[in-house]
């Protein structure tokens, strides 16, 4: 099995915006907040410093998008009716699990969405301690959004947006279970993933760069706690799992009652 | 009565030849509801790609391929043939699309009714605004003369007006921002020391030691430029970046020159004079090319390092370890000429210090040095120039006898001054085209006193922006994206490479839509504008498209349009060496001697701040150009402010905290229009606050970028004129903040 990664290369960044603006063009993000407060977004480029570390005075920044993680909180949240989906390797080989609107990709490690089975109530952009998903409201219904590696882009020959655009060469993409790959590389040389003794969900997203740099990163950066998620729709998530078993054969009046619940519970907590 | 049209029906009842550009959006009234698409398609999927596109989101000019869904551009990306930026682009170059369908973006010719900077506007027909600024610019002529005009051009389409203004109706009174406000300090100085302009040739990439002072690179991005300092940095060179502030570039350094702002030319005498003391210096070099050297020798032996430290505010052996590091690496060492140099009003001296330093290391035609890479020639294409002659017996300049290393063209206070006070003559008319000069020129207030003094003010733009509140006619021109115009030519980027040269020539990615609004090329409104002011003889280009073509048609081998989008867009051709090259220095200029001016560079103390004020440096963000690009969504949402620097003790001391709103005063009294965010950061002097350039527009019709952060030109009240150049120094006023109402006071 591989794993899809990606490693951002501090000594080469110049901060310049251009993976996220690409990004933006590319997947058609929209700008502003979405109803949660979160910038709507995929990739981004925050500025860090300039301000004093131990190691030195550091001005750095954090490119962020979805880690693509190993054990992704997001996913396990996601209360749609989960389907039997076969995912197909590159060597031919199939993968048959359910999976709910959310999964990771069993061959190349990518979390994705399935939008059209999306229920839009925002369970995983809260589960996300990255805050690397938001709700694009912008449709008739809400859908969650993210980084998906532009596996889009790969399937055809090509390369995320990002990194394509990226004119320093600082985002290295590959699969970080071939020992030989580039991002395999930065892992030896001591890419770092943004983890705290909470928050341990094996990011596939990796920095590397100076000491200060990394420190005022992982200072500014890195979440401490995994998301206070919303006990009610936490419980939901695990009742409309097991409901939706049940209910297998009726999805759509399912998806139905799970759209009414979820509707009914963002009133709750928007009073 | 609707009639139903399909895109099929209108291709067939246009007879569109020109089909490789789809027109679908003029169709859009046919589609019916369409569920909004859940998945993104990409820009891959179901696109086609048109190639020839040249960015001009700067002025740096990387070549672009667009992906085009229905008619509709819905990406840009670096063309993968270019040896110049590549597949790559920055944010600006990426967010193109949002310029293009801007919803604020000038549609139709417009004629304010109202007031000048308080505009009623009334659409009008093209034949109307023409036949108007025919008129009234005729009418200017016949009774101020040609030189009753001024032209305030900028960017690539404005050079074909500017030129006509120039040399057929024949003013004189030409002010390219890039010029007085930018780099013309820094070309006059190199070309008066070395024999050619600066540009930005340094060979970063093969270079031992890169030498920055005052330059941000990382915070000013330009593709290929960056491409050679990030490859220099990866092939080991050593860093050394001389800033009041901790940059995007210092924070790459292997050395920060945390340097007082002002005295940088105090910084390079002491090391050119320890150089030369202790026989550093490249004595071969030196001995072969250098001009007057031991005159220059004693011009500056005064520049002890104990002299600038105590002047530079920086320790005495911090600047004997930089010139030992310049030293022990030559002539492998890159020192930057910078880019935007207009900073004191002392300028040139400056930039003629940091070409003797280039000198006297030998650090030209070098590995890693000061070079002079090859492009492939072109044609020339300009109008003929019946009243040139006329124009330079009307020359600001030699009439008052000033500013004898001027570039071409009259600096921006001359022509002010000029207007205001109609001395040595009146100058009534006022063209701009892609230009902003209120929020480029000093003391807007001036400015704003000149345009109201003036009988007509002509303003053509793509957008909206603080001086088309002005105009009395405002013309709409079509985007970069939807015209021929400028040919991009150089090399590879990395000069240790095959040596490669490259044409590409900007084509349309697009067709302007037609269906809401009538934009234009600036050629054909040139060309209209001529025809109806009687200088229709003199047309030597019926449309843009044709004026590309004669300069192809010039270039070795000859090249045409067809040609290049058969090549996608980029022609390739074998280079020449870019080191091949060796220079004369003139450290002692009798040229400058004769002309009034200090021979050997000179250091001249600038105005320091009064108690309570701190100085007011500016500069760039990676997401903006100037102030062009405020009001593009997509920048926007990544910088949409631009927080005032402050040092976290002063912060301390004023009771301040990161993230809070202040607006800003000057030491003259000025009120910024608007506020900003303050960040507090130990990454700057206390003497000092930053904010990046461009922010604060005033004109309503930017809906996004209107009032956002804090337009520091507002604030540039003392323009100080660089004696030799005539050009603009912009950091000589002072600033402290108000908070709530209150004005606080910023501790030394």
């Amino acid at each position: 099995m591989s794993q899809y990664g990606m490693i951002i290369d501090l000594n080469r960044c110049v901060g310049c915006h251009a993976c996220s603006v690409a990004c933006r063009a590319e997947w058609n993000v929209p700008v502003g907040k979405d109803s949660e407060n979160r910038v709507r977004r995929r990739s981004w480029v925050e500025r860090l410093g300039p301000t004093k570390t131990p190691k030195g005075l550091a001005y750095t920044y954090y490119p962020g998008l979805c880690n693509h993680c190993d054990k992704p909180s997001c996913v396990e949240v996601c209360p749609a009716d989960t389907v039997s989906k076969t995912f197909t390797g590159k060597d031919g080989t199939t993968k048959t699990m359910d999976v709910a609107a959310t999964w990771k990709d069993p061959f190349d490690g990518s979390v994705q969405i399935d939008k059209e089975r999306c229920i839009g109530c925002g369970a995983c952009a809260e589960a996300c301690p990255y805050t690397a998903r938001y709700m694009n409201e912008d449709g008739d219904e809400p859908k969650a959004d993210k980084c998906t590696f532009c596996v889009e882009r790969i399937a055809l020959g090509g390369e995320p947006a990002c990194v394509q655009t990226c004119l320093a060469g600082a985002r290295i993409f590959g699969d970080v279970s071939d020992p030989d790959s580039a991002v395999s590389a930065y892992i030896k040389k001591g890419a770092v993933r943004l983890e705290s003794a909470a928050v341990k969900l094996g990011p596939n997203v990796r920095y590397f760069g100076k000491e200060r740099d990394l420190y005022l990163l992982d200072k500014t950066s890195t979440p401490q706690e995994l998301a206070q998620i919303n006990q009610r729709r936490l419980l939901m998530a695990h009742l409309s799992k097991k409901t939706s078993r049940h209910l297998q054969g009726m999805g759509l009046l399912g998806m139905a009652a799970l759209w009414m619940k979820s509707k009914e519970q963002d009133s709750d907590r928007t009073e | 009565m609707a009639v139903k049209m399909t895109r099929r029906r209108f291709l067939q009842s246009t007879g569109c030849a020109a089909a490789v550009l789809p027109f679908a959006n003029l169709v859009q009234a046919d589609d019916s509801f369409v569920k909004y698409p859940y998945v993104s398609p990409g820009s891959m999927a179901g696109t086609q790609t048109v190639t020839g596109g040249i960015c001009e989101m700067c002025f740096w000019r990387c070549q672009v391929i667009g992906k085009v869904r229905d008619g509709k551009l819905v990406k840009l990306e670096g063309n993968p043939k270019s040896i110049d930026n590549g597949k790559s682009l920055c944010a600006r170059g990426n967010a193109g699309i949002k310029l293009l369908y801007d919803p604020d973006r000038l549609k139709y010719p417009l004629k304010n009714i109202g007031k000048r900077g308080a505009p009623k506007w009334k659409r009008i027909s093209w034949d109307e605004a023409l036949d108007e600024c025919a008129t009234r610019l005729k009418a200017t002529i016949d009774k101020y003369g040609p030189q009753g005009i001024t032209i305030f051009p900028h960017g690539s389409s404005a050079v074909y007006p500017m030129h006509f203004f120039e040399h057929v109706v024949g003013t004189p009174n030409n002010s390219e921002a890039s010029f007085f406000q930018c780099r013309g300090a820094r070309d006059l100085a190199y070309l008066a020391t070395l024999g050619v302009p600066a540009g930005e040739e340094v060979d970063m990439p093969n270079a031992k030691v890169i030498f920055l002072l005052g330059s941000h690179l990382g915070e000013n991005v330009h593709v290929s430029h960056l491409k050679r300092y990030l490859k220099g940095l990866e092939n080991g060179a050593k860093l050394i970046v001389v800033d009041p502030r901790f940059s995007a570039a210092a924070a790459k350094a292997d050395v920060w020159v945390k340097i007082k702002p002002g005295t940088d030319t105090a910084f390079l005498l002491a090391i050119m004079n320890y150089l030369a003391e202790n026989e550093k210096y490249n004595v071969e070099y030196v001995d072969d090319n250098g001009d007057g050297f031991d005159d220059f020798c004693e011009g500056i032996a005064h520049a002890s390092l104990s002299w600038a430290a105590k002047i530079c505010d920086v320790p005495e052996a911090q600047i004997k370890q930089v010139a030992d590091m310049l030293s022990a690496d030559m002539p492998h060492v890159a020192i930057h000429p910078g880019r935007h140099t207009s900073w004191y009003g002392n300028d040139f001296q400056r930039e003629r210090a940091m070409a003797c330093l280039t000198g006297m290391l030998g650090a030209i035609g070098s590995v890693g040095g000061f070079v002079r890479p090859i492009g492939p020639k072109l044609g020339r294409f300009s109008w003929p120039t019946p009243m040139k002659e006329h124009a330079e017996e009307y020359s600001l300049r030699r009439l008052a006898k000033v500013h004898k290393f001027s570039p071409p063209g009259t600096p921006t206070d001359l022509i002010r001054n000029a207007a205001l006070t109609g001395q040595p003559y009146p100058i009534k008319a006022m063209v701009t085209w892609g230009q902003n000069p209120i929020q480029t020129v000093p003391n807007q207030a001036q400015t704003i006193a000149m345009l109201e003094q003036m009988d007509f003010v002509l303003v053509c733009d793509v957008m909206p922006t603080d001086i088309t509140m002005y105009a009395d006619i405002l013309l709409p021109e079509v985007s970069y994206l939807e015209r021929y115009d400028y040919i991009k030519r150089g090399t590879q980027w990395d000069f240790a490479e095959e040596h490669q040269q490259y044409i590409a020539a900007r084509m349309p990615l697009v067709a302007p839509e037609t269906k809401d609004h009538e934009r234009k090329d600036s050629v054909w409104i040139t060309n209209e504008l001529a025809k109806r002011m009687g200088y229709g003889e003199h047309i030597k280009a019926k449309s843009a498209e044709e004026m590309v073509d004669i300069m192809l048609a010039g270039a070795k081998p000859t090249l045409s349009l067809k040609q290049l989008r058969a090549e996608d867009g980029i022609h390739l051709q074998e280079g020449e060496d870019p080191y091949d090259v060796e220079l004369d220095v003139v450290f002692y200029s009798e040229a400058l001697e004769e002309a009034g001016y200090p021979p050997v560079p000179t250091y001249t103390e600038v105005p320091q701040p009064p108690a309570g004020y701190a100085r007011l440096v500016y500069g760039r963000l990676p997401v903006h150009t100037f102030n062009r690009t405020q009001n593009n969504v997509w920048l926007h949402q990544e910088s949409t402010l631009n927080p005032v620097w402050l040092n976290e003790q002063s912060a301390k001391k004023m009771g301040l905290k990161d993230g809070d709103m202040v607006e800003l005063v000057n030491d003259q009294g000025v009120k910024s229009r608007t506020a900003t965010v303050v960040k507090v950061t130990p990454g700057i002097r206390s003497d000092t606050v930053y904010m990046a350039h461009g922010y604060g527009s005033m004109n309503p019709a930017l809906t996004v970028g209107v009032g956002a952060g804090v337009d520091d030109q507002s604030l540039i009240s003392n323009p100080s004129i660089d004696p030799e150049t005539g050009t603009h120094g912009m950091r000589n006023n002072f600033v402290r903040f108000i908070k709530d109402g209150k004005e606080l006071s910023i501790p030394a």
